[in-house]
């Protein structure tokens, strides 16, 4: 595109930067201001006293660190398994053919028309019956097969030559070998950003806790955020500190891995 | 094991290697299509099922009221007489009709905005696009926060013109206008950076010729760029439709769906059906297929479209 860079656009970059940026830093801002000052009208616009205190009180109440351990936890676990079990069967669905290969590829992809949220009921009594219910594990496992996550890896494998793999299974290696020696170490490019986006997807996921956790002490972040708000009477201190908290993570991974998340997007648009 | 001095070739046999050469593919897939069964395909199954009937959620065999009963169509056609159901339904409808064009017209403004590269635009695309990093439960806080009547920067910003309070979230009209426009923040940069892949997919020669020609920049973007990058609008539109059916987290923690009932939106009815009321099970289930049936109907028009245009 060619484009000259009239003051008008300055102007519209000027807005957007403001409407974009300011919202979270607001929020970061007012957590720094003590318990007076927070509701003080009019609001200070920088913290007059900055104090930690608001992360000191929630850490010591609350679990706090008990829930942000939950989530690491899972978010980790839950993206490699989610990452393990696409890379296998993209693989499949992209270098071997076999009775059924269509239809199992169709059959994968069909289940992206089904978010978890059309199927609460059904599933909880799935979750019940395997005694999956209040456990980390159910977090884990349940949501570890991700249509998106098989097809962004099976598009990506379908680049890999054959000839490789040919070569390979000439020389009598396992087949096992193949996928670990030569498929993994060449699709670490897709694997990487898979595995962003599925930890970004774990950490940030508020249906399958809520779904499955109703023990206190298994609360993940985003359980303790949303059972900090709806109550009587919000205490914001609290809910301020725990917000920013909770974003820490991913803004830290945003910033290490900016492009990646980013461009990666592109190439599997239909995330969940 | 084969005799290797056999003098007539011996059969092929069902060596373990060669079983395991055949089974290697379906074994690879196992995982993920055991998982999306149990989790997804028999869900739905028993979802649809279960609409036929009524039900407590779990069956309790001492408890005569949580047996499930063949009713038949009648969790459908009771539906119709849901006030719950319906003004959820059509506050949803409303939601994803408003909704989703806004934020098409603002993700496109961003796209046209940002998308020459420029270091001061990565810079601003990194800023906007960062909402889609954090949970919309956050997104939600950020705003309601925002929008708090006696606390919020906004009402704030408001009063230095002479404006009163506004109780955005606590009157019903501006409550459901809230959810929108937080809802468009949360998506924007995601759609920006999906449509802005697709403008740089278009090539520059176009622009250049009706520059030469003295085509006015709105001609330029009307005739050029929408067409041209309908296949991005299109995605954005479907994923963005989808979405805005089942928007929920974000309302948990920007209004819990009040005032009253007022953002009270489809999953959230199914939600406190299913377990804030007693052996509805059938009922929540019967509305869960009614959305299936919208996103699958939706889905398969939006899929239609694109190939009849492309």
């Amino acid at each position: 595109m060619t484009q000259t860079q009239s003051p008008w656009r300055y102007v519209g970059i000027a807005i957007v930067l403001l409407l974009f940026a300011l919202p979270p830093i607001w929020l970061f801002l007012s957590s720094l201001k003590s318990q007076s000052e927070i509701f003080q009208w009019p609001p200070s616009l920088w913290p007059q006293a900055p104090t930690l205190q608001s992360y000191y009180d929630t850490f010591s109440r609350a679990n706090f660190l008990l829930y942000f351990q939950n989530s690491a936890v899972v978010a980790v676990l839950s993206a490699v398994l989610a990452v393990t079990i696409s890379v296998m069967a993209g693989y499949a669905l992209a270098k071997f053919r076999f009775k059924g290969d269509t239809v199992f590829f169709l059959l994968i992809m069909s289940a992206l028309m089904v978010p978890l949220q059309i199927v609460l009921i059904p599933v909880f009594l799935v979750l019940r019956d395997l005694g999956l219910l209040n456990t980390l594990a159910g977090l884990i496992i349940a949501p570890a097969a991700t249509p998106s996550g098989v097809f962004l890896m099976r598009q990506y494998i379908l680049t890999i030559p054959d000839s490789l793999l040919e070569a390979a299974r000439i020389d009598k290696t396992p087949e096992w070998r193949i996928l670990l020696r030569i498929i993994v170490p060449l699709a670490l490019p897709a694997i990487g950003t898979l595995l962003a986006f599925n930890l970004v997807y774990r950490w940030n996921d508020y249906l399958w806790p809520f779904l499955i956790i109703t023990e206190q002490e298994k609360w993940t972040v985003q359980l303790a955020l949303a059972n900090s708000v709806g109550r009587f009477g919000i205490d914001w201190p609290r809910l301020l500190s725990i917000s920013v908290m909770s974003v820490l993570p991913m803004l830290v991974m945003f910033i290490a891995l900016q492009k990646t998340l980013m461009n990666g997007l592109m190439a599997g648009a239909a995330k969940e | 094991m084969a005799n290797p001095v056999q003098t007539q070739p011996a059969p092929r046999r069902w060596s373990l290697g060669r079983l395991g050469r055949v089974a290697w593919p379906y074994l690879l897939l196992l995982p993920t299509v055991a998982l999306l069964f149990i989790f997804t395909i028999y869900p739905l199954l028993q979802g649809i099922v279960m609409s036929f009937f009524t039900r407590g959620i779990v069956v309790v065999p001492q408890v005569e009221s949580t047996h499930p009963v063949f009713v038949g169509l009648d969790n459908y056609t009771h539906l119709l007489g849901d006030k719950n159901f319906q003004v959820a339904l059509l506050k949803t409808i409303g939601f994803v009709v408003v909704a989703v064009p806004l934020q098409l017209a603002v993700s496109l403004a961003l796209a046209v905005l940002l998308a020459p590269q420029s270091r001061v635009n990565a810079f601003v695309r990194t800023i906007v696009f960062f909402p889609s990093m954090i949970s919309m439960l956050i997104v939600g806080v950020i705003w309601a926060w925002l929008f708090g009547r006696n606390s919020g920067l906004i009402n704030y910003v408001l009063s230095l013109f002479g404006i009163g309070a506004v109780p955005w979230l606590e009157d019903e009209l501006l409550a459901q206008i809230a959810v929108v426009i937080v809802w468009v923040w949360g998506g924007a940069g995601f759609n920006m950076m999906v449509l802005i892949a697709g403008l740089t997919a278009i090539p520059s020669d176009l622009y250049e010729a009706a520059a030469i020609d003295n085509t006015s920049r709105w001609r330029q973007f009307t005739r050029i760029t929408v067409p041209l990058l309908q296949p991005s609008i299109v995605v954005v539109v479907v994923l963005g439709i989808i979405e805005a059916f089942k928007v929920y987290e974000l309302v948990v923690s920007l209004t819990t769906g009040g005032p009253g009932r007022a953002t009270v939106y489809l999953i959230q009815n199914i939600y406190e059906t299913a377990f804030r009321t007693v052996n509805q099970a059938g009922a929540a289930a019967a509305q869960s297929v009614v959305l299936f049936i919208i996103l699958m109907v939706l889905t398969i028009l939006q899929l239609r479209f694109a190939r009849k245009r492309s």
